[in-house]
């Protein structure tokens, strides 16, 4: 057991470190701030594409459910800028709805708005260029996946500029008299105008570089190669690695890995997404829903939902029946911490092995299933983990292979784990 | 007495709450028991008597028993064991030993 605590130490050292740097906290809450939004646009989406309905249904339902998916996860960077602005503001004690306000117009700032050309189409299906006077729009693109890495830097950035100069007491000090809601408004004067008017610059200073704009900048620089390095198999393996690894020592694996990787994979999500609402091929295989559902999705941290099921069922053991038994019901919507602790999986060196193998291989066949073509990449849809296994994975990629895949991958796991729950059994026998 | 249980999401330790309103049920205890995820329980802690936290988030104690410090409120992790056993009775009992 020594060896086992030699490694915790520096484990719980890394985990308190990871899970307490503001950076990741606030990144966290600011996705959760989209999640409900995300959820709802997503059940519309499936409604609208589920794939027993006629294509003439499908598109009825895809035009009056449309503006559901568009109007939340088609511009999810807004709601990531806004929850970044908001809850940074809140843990610098400075009003959070100026926060939020001033990191969504730093986003918008440097977005690249159109003005006066719009793209038609007329009824021949021929593209032309139409000059609309009086005209100016953000594409809904420029709000979505492909902006979300700018969404975030801006956000942090304006609302640390924000924060700082509102600390340095710039502001226009106000008599007592005056209303509090007046007070406030410019107290948040100079420090709005300070920081927006830094964006501006950066936004001008832009314009002459060959990209024309911070956003496709940040894209081809930031977060394009960012997410195609964590979207491979390879960054997969070793994020698993570390959920299982964490886990292993009592640490919850997920909230400290998800706090570096939920960025990565969320673009990669919403990136799916927007290809399938558009009609084209999703690309990424690795994807927030992915990882959701081929992974955790299969009974939790590990897909120990088999594992539950064996010890509950076929192992001859009373007390790892027992074990099992307690554990089934939350297992089905994957949350495992009764098998976690109760088995215990926790520096229990006989299940070292099937607990961090399994998910390795599990995944890596996901991986392959997926990029062979035999079961439909993620739509991009998000899938709460607490969905049970089978109905995820029809969810995740709106087809009976998803399904298929999982069980696949249960079974996987069961006979990666049995011979180690028979020596567990045999040594708990031998200790009675 | 009020008890709140912290996890990352509130999901595994709502299980614990369940069986921890039964114990307090069936000993008499006018207790009132419920779960949050670490992004609330900064606030939620406010409204507690006690702070129990899952094991699998210990590394929030040290930010917590500050917290708890500031408001008079016992902050502990549940044991390892307790927790996998979803055991209700020890968990109540260690909330009201903490706070005596």
């Amino acid at each position: 057991m020594n060896f086992f605590e030699k490694i915790e130490e520096p484990l719980m050292v890394f985990g308190d470190k990871i899970n307490n740097i503001k950076f990741f906290a606030i990144l966290r809450d600011a996705f959760m701030l989209a999640f409900p939004l995300t959820i709802f646009g997503s059940i519309t989406l499936i409604i609208a594409n589920f794939p027993f309905l006629s294509t003439d249904i499908q598109a009825i339902l895809g035009e009056y459910l449309g503006p559901a998916s568009t109007a939340t996860m088609n511009i999810m960077s807004v709601f990531v800028s806004i929850g970044i602005g908001y809850y940074y503001a809140r843990s610098e004690d400075v009003d959070p709805i100026f926060g939020a306000v001033v990191s969504l117009v730093a986003f918008l700032i440097l977005t690249p708005w159109l003005s006066g050309n719009l793209v038609e189409v007329n009824d021949a299906g021929v593209t032309t260029n139409t000059l609309l006077e009086g005209v100016t729009v953000i594409t809904t693109e420029r709000l979505g996946a492909k902006s979300m890495f700018l969404a975030m830097i801006a956000g942090f950035s304006s609302s640390w500029l924000y924060c700082w100069v509102t600390h340095k007491n710039w502001t226009i000090k106000m008599p007592e008299q005056v209303p509090p809601a007046v007070a406030k408004s410019f107290a948040a004067l100079i420090p709005a105008c300070l920081t927006l008017s830094v964006f501006l610059i950066v936004h001008i200073l832009f314009t002459f570089t060959p990209w024309g704009n911070i956003n496709d900048f940040i894209y081809e620089l930031v977060q394009a190669p960012l997410t195609g390095l964590g979207g491979s198999l390879a960054a997969t393996i070793v994020a698993i690695f570390f959920v299982q690894l964490l886990w292993f020592f009592g640490l919850h694996g997920q909230i400290i890995v998800n706090s570096m990787m939920d960025p990565i994979w969320n673009s990669l999500m919403y990136e799916n997404l927007d290809k399938y609402t558009a009609g084209q091929a999703v690309e990424n295989i690795v994807t927030k829903p992915f990882m959701e559902t081929f992974t955790v999705g299969l009974g939790g941290s590990g897909a120990t939902l088999i594992v539950v099921i064996m010890l509950a069922f076929l192992i001859k053991n009373k007390q790892l029946n027992d074990i099992g038994r307690l554990a089934l019901a939350p297992g089905i919507f994957n949350v495992n911490e009764p098998l976690i602790f109760g088995l215990p999986i926790i520096l229990n060196p006989i299940v070292a092995i099937p607990w961090i193998l399994a998910p390795v291989i599990s995944v890596t066949v996901a991986y392959l299933a997926m990029a062979s073509g035999l079961v439909p990449l993620t739509t991009g849809v998000s899938v709460p983990w607490t969905v049970p296994v089978i109905i995820s994975g029809f969810l995740a990629t709106n087809s009976w292979q998803g399904s298929v895949l999982q069980i696949v991958q249960m079974a996987l796991v069961g006979v990666i784990w049995y011979p180690f729950l028979r020596t567990l059994a045999k040594q708990s026998e031998a200790i009675v | 007495m009020k008890i709140l249980l912290a996890c990352s999401s509130g999901m595994s330790t709502s299980l614990l709450v369940n069986k921890m309103k039964d114990a307090a049920k069936k000993a008499g205890f006018e207790d009132e028991i419920w779960a949050v995820g670490q992004n609330e329980v900064g606030d939620a802690i406010q409204e507690a008597d006690v702070l129990l936290i899952g094991p699998q988030m210990r590394m929030i104690k040290k930010k917590m028993e500050e917290l708890g410090n500031e408001i008079g409120v016992p902050v502990d992790i549940i044991p390892p064991t307790t927790y996998g056993r979803v055991d209700g009775e020890a968990a109540l009992k260690m909330a009201h030993d903490m706070k005596k």
